[in-house]
């Protein structure tokens, strides 16, 4: 069973990720906001959803996101950062306590922010060492801003 | 200035050691250049067409004499004994190893530096106004508050990959902007209200590069507490809806034009409306702290223009042509603050040798208190000279070669490194500073025209700020060879402009000829009060415009 790093530790990825809205729907799947959005009422329960970069997290204002495990939030490439805000408004806004799953081209080197805005579990999609990758997990020990583990900045702190 | 405490400290060690063990993976290729890319210019590495080139930050432009000898000595032994002062408080090394750069960090974390966020597109370096603090229409002293957007920008964990790089600068006093504010993805400025409340006017979208643009007002009035939560609702816009399909359209500038500001200001309100009043608030305990870092020195009680000032003003028409040009006024009796220009004719426009950076060191200790600044401008400045002393730094500075005493005038450019070491130039841009600082090298007639601000880019990402110069001068490629735009009319104060381009461009030799021509359009037409850029003003470009392309006869 292929593998992810979740709150900290290397363990089997049990859900699918449907990557495209036309694969068939199981139980255990990850489908896409915008399918999930357009076909709740036929799709019937599923591990959780993902938002592609661009959507946003406004469309999922005033859903029951409880019922979702899992949310997903895909890297088109590492370096757009939208996922990063949208992390946080699921957490911080929407109040979502479930599992943020990073999805795509993410690398390992960006984990510390990442864990920062609210993910908590790591799908890559490039082939990549997990050992390797938890190592680079927390970068730093202290941090100026508050972020979605610690809301109080660092000088409330100090 | 500010000190680390063990907060502080502890930040740039880690960072260090996570440089180091990216650059161990990427020269082990366990990191690819593609990943490691981003990763390196969020610590102000680039590689240039030569070398690496590394941007140290010197935030909001303060350095201590301490901080200046270490950057010195890794000049020396990482690099060729010289730097280079950019127009936004950093320095750049032209020729270090990539291997090296690890052991720069660390050294430079021994003195309370880095090079955190110098490039990439993420948060850059905050600048202000060089004379911060010591001159005296200021409404309060903006370096703690920079200090506070250093800490809130450093390692924001939202903000690291944004669309593009994201500057913010901040200006204190009615009077000047010296620091280009209104040409920032974000201008601060700070304000004080009826009430005697403490807050800023935010401008948002300003920008050079390919589409230069002036920033527009989104608030007239933040609260000062409010600052962090209302930068972070500004740039969770950005983030979010900025552009990425292409990089000549990510800045917010273009953002903010294509909504136009009323619908920009209603979505960072919307999104304010959730952050305002919550823990990133500053509370007041935090601007006290703060501030406790920038108190005055001992100052000594004295009086303005001393005999020994007067009777040496009255012997040396050079020692008063200094005083006049590259000296300022302070807000204690007494004292002056004082540029050290680094713009000797023969060297490139802000760049100081390891030997000045040593010596300028020194006249730090001697006579302003250990500090030092970095302008716009790229000068150093002395803060804090007693006006009696104000001879013995004049001849000490002239002697290693920085009292050019041009602040302000038509030889004092902005210049890019260009085309000599920078891989994206299009053109060089130092041989056409080093034309100009031949051709006028009369300091009566550069006196007589008066301020003028001459800007060069070697390319269009205007690093020299060409748009906001009142001549602005722009390297461009046609079928590899190399040419230059010249624009007119730009400023970047408080009446902050962009320039308007003359016509076709002009080969490399003829430069000089056609800045003699402007420079001959403004002497026949000024009134007697007037700057070059107000005389541009008032006949517009026609006039100028004629007498550059017209056929000799």
């Amino acid at each position: 069973m292929p593998k992810l790093i979740k709150n900290g530790e290397i363990v089997d990825n049990t859900y699918v990720w449907l990557k495209d809205s036309e694969q068939d729907v199981v139980a255990n799947a990850i489908v896409p906001a915008k399918k999930w959005l357009d076909e709740q009422d036929q799709i019937g329960e599923v591990a959780g959803i993902w938002l592609d970069a661009g959507d946003g997290v406004e469309s999922l204002q005033g859903i029951d996101l409880s019922q979702f495990a899992v949310i997903g939030i895909y890297f088109p490439v590492f370096v757009d950062g939208r996922g990063f805000s949208y992390a946080r408004l699921l957490k911080e806004r929407l109040n979502y306590q479930g599992e943020i799953r990073a999805l795509g081209h993410f690398i390992p080197d960006q984990l510390g922010y990442l864990l920062r805005v609210g993910f908590n579990s790591f799908q890559f999609n490039e082939d990549v060492d997990l050992e390797k990758a938890l190592a680079l997990h927390k970068p730093f020990s202290v941090a100026y801003q508050g972020d979605t583990a610690e809301p109080k900045p660092m000088f409330l702190r100090r | 200035m500010y000190q680390y405490d063990d907060i502080d400290q502890q930040l740039v060690e880690e960072r260090v050691a996570q440089y180091r063990d990216q650059t161990r993976r990427y020269l082990n290729k366990e990191l690819s250049e593609e990943a490691f890319l981003p990763l390196r210019l969020q610590n102000g590495l680039y590689v240039q067409r030569h070398a690496p080139m590394l941007r140290i930050a010197i935030p909001y432009g303060m350095l201590s004499s301490v901080q200046l000898r270490t950057l010195a000595d890794i000049s020396q032994r990482y690099d060729r004994a010289y730097g280079h002062f950019s127009t936004r408080q950093n320095l750049q090394l032209n020729w270090p190893k990539l291997e090296t750069v690890p052991d720069i960090l660390a050294e430079l974390a021994q003195v309370q530096m880095h090079a955190v966020q110098t490039s990439g597109n993420c948060i850059r370096n905050t600048t202000t106004d060089q004379y911060a603090g010591v001159i005296k229409d200021e409404i309060v002293d903006p370096r703690p508050y920079c200090e506070l957007i250093r800490q809130w920008s450093t390692f924001h964990p939202e903000f690291a990959f944004l669309p593009r790089k994201f500057k913010i600068a901040v200006n204190a006093t009615e009077s000047a902007d010296r620091a280009a504010t209104q040409v920032h993805d974000i201008g601060l400025h700070i304000k004080k209200n009826e009430a005697g409340d403490i807050g800023f006017k935010v401008i948002v979208g300003g920008g050079l590069g390919r589409t230069p643009m002036v920033g527009v007002t989104i608030t007239e009035f933040l609260p000062r507490e409010d600052l962090l939560t209302y930068l972070d609702a500004i740039l969770r816009v950005y983030n979010q809806q900025g552009r990425r399909d292409n990089k000549y359209k990510a800045r917010i500038k273009i953002l903010v034009k294509a909504l136009g500001i009323d619908e920009f200001r209603q979505r960072v309100e919307a999104e304010w409306a959730h952050l305002r009043g919550k823990e990133s608030t500053v509370p007041m305990s935090e601007f006290d702290r703060l501030s406790r870092f920038f108190t005055e020195p001992e100052y000594q009680v004295l009086e303005d223009q001393p005999n020994i000032l007067t009777t040496k003003l009255a012997e040396s028409a050079g020692f008063a042509r200094w005083y006049q040009r590259n000296t300022f006024e302070h807000k204690k009796s007494g004292y002056r603050i004082v540029t050290l220009t680094l713009k000797k004719p023969g060297q490139a426009p802000g760049d100081a040798t390891a030997e000045q950076m040593i010596k300028a060191a020194d006249l730090a200790d001697q006579y302003s208190f250990g500090e030092l600044r970095v302008s716009h401008e790229q000068n150093l400045v002395l803060a804090d000279v007693r006006q009696d002393e104000l001879i013995n730094v004049w001849e000490a500075a002239k002697e290693h070669g920085f009292a050019t005493p041009t602040l302000g005038l038509l030889t004092d450019m902005i210049c890019c490194p260009g085309g000599d070491f920078c891989n994206l130039a299009n053109a060089k841009s130092i041989p056409i500073a080093d034309q100009i600082q031949d051709t006028f090298n009369d300091l009566d007639y550069l006196y007589d025209l008066g301020d003028i601000d001459l800007n060069i880019s070697g390319c269009m990402n205007a690093c020299g700020h060409h748009h906001v110069g009142n001549i602005g001068i722009l390297g461009v490629d046609k079928k590899g060879e190399e040419f230059y735009q010249i624009s007119i009319g730009g400023a970047s104060g408080h009446d902050a402009s962009i320039g308007k381009i003359l016509g076709p461009s002009f080969g490399q030799e003829q430069i000089s000829d056609i800045i003699q021509k402007l420079m001959n359009v403004y002497v026949e037409h000024r009134t007697e009060e007037e700057k070059f850029i107000d005389t541009y003003r008032r006949i517009g470009i026609t006039p100028f415009k004629e007498a550059a392309y017209a056929k000799a006869h």
